[in-house]
């Protein structure tokens, strides 16, 4: 490995690169083209947009992703404020149930929501906008956080002096600084919700689907791949295209994963109030799932942790929980394994001369926006000619896990990379070290959390995955959130359960990984 | 415009940072509190901005008692250490952001900052962005600014630290010259005798939030 100073040439850059971009050429562009240029059949490009299904599910993709990007931002930058601002007993614990709750699988906080909410709300818009809320919270407090953590007090003291009442000191100082990290933070909420599958799946029911749902239902449910690939491409089109135009008009703040110091402000009682209600918002779909788990029906049960455990046999319900979760563990392991010297190299590409180039930063985040539906569709049709014969091949899901990650480690790294001083390296040299003792006596250590940020980030990832998965998916190479959904799909009260309980068991699983390999996520 | 301070004490904690400070203000003169660093200056200004409570004592201004009004209502202009610009405005902005929040007319608003970017001489440099500024054009704008709003009181908090000798020695007379013609009220706090001799009309030494013998000595 190279430094990025100086020294790092074109040749360093594209060698670097050049991982990322294969992974992302053999995961997401090579099989969209492929999508796009097949199977389509000319008629479906006009008449599909004609079906009232299809016009009912564009429609509902844009209005709930409007409403939720709108109360996830309110909610999320009076949330930015007091972390960022405010010292208050609970206020570590808060941040981490946050940072949690992003990586937490789409699957698990759909059944948390139905566990917690009642049961005339659970297939409704309400609960889906609150379950966008709790997931993407945490876009809004690390993207607006770092920036709102560089205001100093006697900025807005000055303010306060030239005579600035508190909301015109919001209005006229505050929301301005914040400004493109709050445009940012909006767009990359809205892409998430606009291309929500996992949540959509277990609350949306029959009567609420989004585009990504009814590109499923095409694709697997009623064998139309021509109209699913339409959707899917058009889909595709326009998130690039809107986010492309958007990213040239102002600088594309990157979501970090750590926020500086807080000052230490004691709150006032409506702070205290509101970081109660926020916590509780956190706590209770999770302490829901928990009861859920040994409810069966109306009544006090283990039959769904019996029945996911092989000790209760239920007729047509076969789980194999212990191949489930072996099967993501693995998968998680190898995604991480692939991600992180994948994500790192190309940060150190991406971070030449010291400056990120704002067009790389846009297309770091782009991936996140990417509908991972609509990449296990593309993936599905692309290799299923010899000699590239792998969509029935388990290795292809981990590999297409580590791609979807790898924006993940760029984000965490990126700040790291560029926050190593030059003269570092050049000190290093001085003292006799070569490049290859300098990256790793220098470098490495400087990384580590980063590169643990990235471990648990693409691991968490990996095992939530389930918009891609469920298009890549065999009998015997099941994931956990395939699972679930499968178990949340099947009518009656042991079903239920039992998906409940294995909820239960991926939140636990992926609470332990993140919080045990970074331990500070987000200080 | 008189300001008067009356035997107030503060503490953080255990530590009191001011015990009974009294001090008296006249109209339209300025007047210097010198003493060490962590002697309770800038602790002082932020009491009479009502940025901080004190434990005991009340602010008199004009007559009426402000110890309790808020800071936005307290028509108390404050220039900071290090100036404190608002980085996402522009000059002109900067210098505008008081009268707009008090909803000013914006003729009037053009007008009171031209004039004071004049007084300032940073005429030419309204639209440029503060970013770009030096530390001596930088501490103008700052205050251009607080004078903007018309502060019954201004106060300045070490306003020429970080300055080279030179510039520091200019300054210090363009303030002083710039707040003799407007007639200001002002509180300036320093730890360099010198600095306040040449800015103020009077000077009282602050020791470890005692006032010393020397308080009150006018020069």
């Amino acid at each position: 490995m190279v430094s990025h100073s100086s020294s790092v040439t074109v040749r360093h850059v594209r060698l670097l690169a050049s991982p990322a971009t294969i992974l992302v050429l053999v995961t997401a562009v090579i099989p969209l083209v492929v999508l796009s240029t097949t199977v389509v059949r000319s008629a479906d490009i006009i008449s599909i947009w004609q079906n009232s299904a299809v016009q009912k599910a564009l429609i509902f993709s844009v209005w709930q992703a409007l409403l939720s990007t709108i109360f996830t931002i309110l909610i999320g930058l009076i949330a930015t404020w007091y972390l960022t601002r405010y010292q208050f007993r609970g206020r570590q614990a808060l941040i981490t149930l946050i940072t949690v709750s992003f990586v937490l699988p789409t699957v698990t906080v759909g059944a948390a929501f139905i566990a917690v909410l009642p049961s005339w709300l659970h297939h409704s818009t309400f609960a889906i906008v609150l379950a966008h809320l709790f997931f993407n919270i945490s876009i809004v407090v690390r993207t607006v956080g770092p920036r709102w953590n560089s205001i100093g007090d006697q900025l807005i003291d000055s303010a306060r002096t030239l005579g600035a009442t508190p909301l015109q000191t919001w209005r006229h100082v505050i929301m301005p600084l914040g400004k493109s990290a709050i445009y940012s933070s909006a767009t990359l909420t809205f892409f998430m919700c606009f291309t929500s599958y996992g949540i959509i799946t277990i609350l949306g029911g029959p009567g609420l689907a989004t585009l990504d749902i009814e590109i499923y239902r095409r694709a697997v449910q009623l064998g139309d791949l021509s109209g699913a690939t339409v959707l899917a491409v058009a889909q595709m089109l326009f998130i690039t295209i809107a986010f492309l135009i958007w990213s040239r008009s102002r600088s594309v703040e990157l979501m970090t994963f750590r926020v500086a110091a807080v000052s230490q402000h004691k709150p006032a009682v409506v702070s205290k109030l509101f970081v109660g209600a926020l916590t509780i918002f956190f706590l209770a779909p999770l302490l829901a799932l928990s009861i859920a788990s040994i409810r069966t029906g109306q009544s006090w049960s283990l039959s769904g942790w019996k029945v996911l455990l092989g000790i209760q046999n239920q007729r047509g319900l076969q789980v194999d929980i212990w191949q489930a979760l072996l099967t993501s563990g693995k998968y998680a392991l190898i995604a991480s394994c692939i991600a992180l010297p994948t994500g790192i190299a190309a940060t150190y590409a991406f971070s030449k001369n010291g400056s990120t180039n704002g067009r790389w930063s846009s297309l770091a985040i782009l991936p996140l926006s990417i509908s991972p539906v609509v990449v296990g569709l593309a993936i599905l049709v692309t290799y299923d000619f010899a000699p590239f014969e792998f969509r029935s091949s388990w290795f292809l899901i981990p590999v297409v896990h580590a791609a979807i990650a790898m924006p993940f480690v760029v984000r965490a790294a990126l700040p790291v990379v560029q926050g190593i001083p030059p003269d570092l390296r050049s000190a290093a040299a001085t003292l006799g070290s070569s490049p290859w003792r300098r990256f790793c006596f220098v470098e490495i250590p400087l990384l580590r959390p980063a590169i643990t940020t990235g471990i648990a980030f693409s691991m968490a990832i990996s095992l939530g995955e389930f918009g891609a998965t469920s298009f890549l998916t065999r009998r015997e190479s099941q994931t956990l959130p395939i699972v679930i959904a499968d178990l949340f799909g099947k009518a009656g009260a042991i079903p239920r359960a039992s998906g409940m309980t294995a909820s239960l068991l991926l939140v636990i699983v992926t609470g332990i990984i993140v919080l045990s390999v970074d331990r500070k996520p987000h200080v | 415009m008189s300001l008067v301070i009356d035997n107030i004490s503060f503490s953080y904690g255990d530590r009191n940072i001011l015990r009974n400070f009294t001090l008296q203000i006249p109209p339209g003169k300025t007047t210097a509190v010198v003493g060490p660093s962590g002697s309770g200056k800038s602790t002082l200004l932020r009491i009479i901005a009502g940025l901080l409570t004190p434990a005991a004592g009340t602010i008199v201004l004009n007559g009426h008692d402000i110890s309790r009004v808020p800071t936005h209502l307290r028509s108390v202009g404050m220039i900071f250490q290090d100036n404190q610009l608002f980085p996402h405005l522009n000059v002109y902005d900067n210098v505008a952001f008081g009268l707009r929040m008090a909803k000013v007319d914006k003729q009037i608003i053009a007008e009171r900052c031209q004039e004071l970017l004049d007084l300032v001489g940073l005429a030419e440099a309204a639209k440029q962005s503060v970013a770009t500024l030096s530390g001596g054009e930088a501490k103008r704008v700052a205050l251009a600014r607080a004078l903007a709003p018309c502060p019954q009181v201004l106060l300045l908090d070490e306003p020429l630290t970080g300055l080279d000798s030179e510039l520091h020695d200019r300054l210090a007379q363009d303030l002083q010259r710039i707040l003799h013609a407007t007639s200001t009220t002002a509180l300036l706090v320093t730890h360099l005798i010198p600095e306040a001799e040449v800015i103020s009309d009077a000077i009282h030494h602050l020791i470890d939030g005692d006032q010393s013998p020397q308080a009150g000595v006018s020069h």
